[in-house]
């Protein structure tokens, strides 16, 4: 019983109407459709130890929604096993949803009119949290999420960032030994993004609280999670550390220069460096890019090199994207 | 009891939504008011020009229909679901929904209750007490408990048929005018079923059982015998309904797809 | 003259995108009709004739009435008060043309979709379920057609009317249900107005509501009696004409209001 989840040849498949061409056609759909079955999520199998903290990633479309749906009852497989917290989560959902914490990012959990305690209130009861428990826990994460200021106002005027973290807080009222976060970092500034990283760590060691998220934020998986699953047209496509995920498909990096005084291309290719940079002029954005293996200091050691040469109007360090891995993946075959 | 208890923690969390927007919640009881006047117009316009409707009396009928208003009041108060395929199928609500460790329609009925619609149930007491003053009819003591068991078997009857029909959200989410006209087919319910010809008679009874909302249980109360085995199947047939209609939902339930795919 | 045509084109080929809501629409309409046949006939048990009208024309006036209400109806009053609540009013405001002109053609040309699309089609159904009697004159077919026009003029006013309290009353949705009811009782879509008590007739001669159903429909059904119809025509036309009055006051109290709030 180590395992949070387990999950054995899991399958969910869609049926979608394909529509005939033509008025001919139409009619035709009129009387016979023709259903086309798509697989959106393709026999996959993984297991996620207890206090574990995993990023589900892939594209729109992948198939993440679909797994964490089935993950947390909301939809019942095609076929296959699903074990999570001991349970099966779409037969015996009543009693396994005391088990789970779950934050929609584009999905309210609280009510839209009224003060955000009374939301709490009302959910406390929902999954019969004591008032020694909820006092207990929940002085923690409020403190924490510092949110006391807004518990007394109606949610339709909070900020996203205010929201966030409230629905947050919701989701860990009966705090649950596993919590599912479907994007909840998306919209939000960095400061905001911070604070909430910062405490879903603290409540993983705290608590020893296994944690499934899926982001299209490289940075949320870096600050939290060491173990990546990749998904694509609904098959996992990579299982492991996060770091040989980047060492492997990540482009080189990539650092953009804009100077005050113009600037000839191989000059900046004459530069002393105990590396090899690449270095292409964009003409589109009149920047230039040095292109690199990302190593140690090597990015600094480039700057200041050039720094020492030529002023710099502009200086942007290029951040590969999930999206860029994902294709790299795909220009270059399998994993 | 979790359920009870969780009953009246969704009412309260209800009235303080309400108490925020306080002009709607009277103009809402106020239109509520002056749709109930309007039938009730009618009906006495009506018998203006003729004393019996195939042999009911103008008492008879308002009877009915101040009866029809009782379980009409807790269906509309406590199933609000004709949008439940727009506002939890279509844009994905149900997700949140099937996160929480209650049973999903419990759950879909308490946010969606609408208490306003109880005061249907004062309006029709007025209109039952002042037909059946008139009527001289005569109360038993066990008259009031058959009285709420009919209302509460009505309701059920009633809600059955808008369950069912929201269930089949689950298996297409396309948009269908079907809830409103169950709310005009349930206008049938409202006058006495030997005005229809038999085909409407058996849809009414025992296909989309309407008349077990009005005239079945009303004729009781009335006295008239030739009812009485309707009458007193009110109940049963609500119970049945509405648990055929919770074992679809269950079904439903599986089947659903979540909003975005 | 070209933009409102262009408008009424707009609003008929929107129509034509949402056309299967009319199947079912036809449907609920004709169970409507259905029901208060089967009243009526109880109603009418072995008379045959009540104020005048045969059991036969009772069923013509009330599948008339429903029918010819899918013509005039229209919901641009909850149309302008949504584009009041959300702003877009002010907008509306700088375009070449006039609102509550625009408003009106958007209403016609949902009408007149709905009279070849809803109407004509759900009467030969009625009329095929339903024992009911059409007119053989043309001549009635023709002043039907002319009354049910000012029926729709005069619908519509009371519409605008409606909307344009909006910028008085904030949230008026509670108004726009009364009014529907309102107009469901007093303009004879349910029970003819020669139906109610005398002293309520004569109150309601004074009122614009009789000209959006009872009228059309007697002449429909041959209720009136020639010189009747004559009256009744009037009747209507100086019910477009009087209600022109109260728009054009409070639309220019309104934009007043709304230079000052801004929209």
């Amino acid at each position: 019983m180590s395992d949070a989840i387990q999950v054995k040849q899991l399958r969910k498949e869609f049926k979608s109407v394909s529509s005939r061409s033509g008025l001919k056609g139409a009619f035709r759909d009129l009387l016979t459709r023709n259903y086309k079955i798509v697989p959106a999520v393709n026999d996959i199998n993984f297991t996620v130890k207890k206090g574990e903290m995993v990023a589900y990633i892939g594209e729109n479309g992948a198939g993440k929604s679909t797994t964490i749906k089935m993950l947390t009852g909301i939809l019942e497989p095609t076929a296959g096993e699903i074990t999570v917290n001991g349970m099966n989560p779409h037969k015996e959902r009543e009693k396994f949803t005391q088990t789970i914490g779950v934050v929609f990012g584009q999905r309210s959990q609280l009510w839209w009119d009224i003060a955000v305690q009374e939301s709490f209130r009302l959910l406390k009861k929902v999954y019969k949290v004591s008032d020694e428990q909820y006092n207990d826990h929940m002085e923690h994460v409020i403190k924490t999420l510092d949110i006391g200021p807004l518990l007394d106002k109606p949610v339709r005027k909070l900020s996203l960032g205010q929201r966030m973290r409230c629905e947050l807080a919701a989701a860990l009222i009966h705090n649950p030994p596993l919590l599912f976060l479907d994007e909840p970092t998306i919209g939000l500034d960095v400061l905001v993004k911070m604070k909430i990283r910062e405490f879903l760590k603290e409540i993983n060691k705290k608590y020893n609280t296994t944690i499934l998220l899926t982001t299209h934020d490289l940075g949320d998986i870096e600050a939290l999670c060491e173990r990546v699953i990749m998904l694509d047209e609904g098959q996992i496509i990579y299982d492991g550390e996060l770091q040989s995920l980047k060492d492997n498909w990540a482009e080189e990096k990539q650092v953009h220069f804009q100077f005050i005084e113009p600037v000839e291309l191989h000059e900046l290719q004459s530069l002393p460096l105990p590396f090899t940079a690449n270095w292409v002029y964009d003409e589109k954005h009149q920047t230039y890019m040095a292109m690199m293996k990302e190593e140690s200091d090597h990015i600094s050691q480039l700057v200041s090199a050039v720094v020492s040469h030529f002023k710099i109007k502009d200086v942007k360090i290029h951040e590969t994207s999930i999206e860029e891995i994902v294709r790299n993946i795909y220009e270059e075959g399998t994993v | 009891m979790f359920y009870v208890s969780m009953f009246f923690q969704y009412v309260s969390q209800y009235m303080k939504t309400r108490l925020q927007y306080r002009a709607d919640f009277f103009m809402e009881i106020l239109s509520d008011l002056l749709n109930q006047v309007v039938n009730l117009v009618f009906i006495l316009v009506v018998f203006g020009h003729t004393q019996f409707l195939s042999g009911w009396s103008r008492e008879e009928i308002i009877f009915i229909y101040g009866f029809f208003l009782i379980p009409f009041a807790l269906f509309s108060s406590f199933f609000n679901i004709w949008d439940f395929n727009d506002r939890y199928i279509v844009k994905g609500e149900m997700d949140r929904i099937l996160t929480r460790p209650i049973h999903s329609l419990f759950q879909v009925i308490l946010e969606r209750i609408e208490l306003e619609s109880l005061f249907g149930v004062v309006t029709g007491l007025i209109i039952i007490f002042y037909s059946g003053a008139s009527l001289n009819l005569e109360l038993a003591w066990y008259d009031p408990i058959l009285f709420v068991i009919f209302a509460v078997g009505g309701a059920l009857a009633y809600a059955a048929i808008f369950v069912a029909i929201a269930s089949i959200g689950f298996w297409s989410d396309a948009k269908t005018s079907i809830m409103p006209m169950m709310y005009n087919i349930g206008n049938y319910g409202r006058y006495p079923v030997d005005i229809y010809n038999k085909v409407i008679r058996f849809v009414l009874t025992w296909v989309l059982p309407f008349a077990f909302v009005g005239v079945y249980p009303a004729s009781y109360f009335l006295r008239k015998e030739e009812w009485y085995a309707y009458a007193f199947a009110t109940p049963v047939i609500g119970l049945v309904f509405f648990t055929v209609s919770v074992f679809i939902w269950n079904q439903g339930v599986k089947r659903y797809r979540g909003a975005g795919n | 003259m070209g933009k409102y045509l262009a408008m009424i084109r707009m609003r008929f080929l929107m129509m034509l995108a949402y056309r299967t809501d009319y199947y079912t629409g036809i449907l609920i309409y004709s169970i409507n009709i259905g029901a208060y046949y089967f009243l009526w006939n109880a109603i009418y048990g072995d008379k045959s004739s009540i104020e005048g009208l045969s059991s036969m024309q009772m069923t013509t006036y009330v599948a008339v009435a429903w029918m010819a209400r899918a013509f005039y109806f229209n919901n641009i009053d909850r149309e302008i008060a949504n584009e009041i609540k959300d702003g877009k009013v002010a907008i509306e405001m700088i375009r070449p043309y006039n609102y509550l002109g625009m408003k009106t053609m958007q209403g016609l040309g949902e009408g007149i979709f709905r009279f070849f699309f809803f109407s004509i089609p759900g009467m030969l159904l009625v009329a095929f379920i339903f024992p009911i009697e059409l007119p053989h004159e043309p001549a009635t077919w023709g002043i039907f057609g002319i009354s049910l026009l000012f029926s729709f003029i005069i619908n519509t006013q009371i519409n605008l009317l409606t909307g344009i309290t909006t910028f008085f009353l904030y949230n008026n949705a509670g108004l726009i249900r009364a009014k529907r009811v309102i107009i469901d009782l007093f303009s004879g879509l349910l029970l003819p107005i020669s139906f109610y008590p005398i002293w309520a007739q004569e109150v309601m001669k004074y009122l614009p509501f009789q000209g959006i159903s009872y009228v059309p429909s007697m002449i429909f059904t041959n209720g009136y009696s020639s010189g009747d119809i004559g009256m009744a025509l009037l009747q209507q036309l100086i019910w477009v004409i009087i209600l022109i009055i109260p728009i054009q006051l409070l639309w220019i109290v309104a934009k007043k209001q709304l230079i000052i709030q801004g929209g």
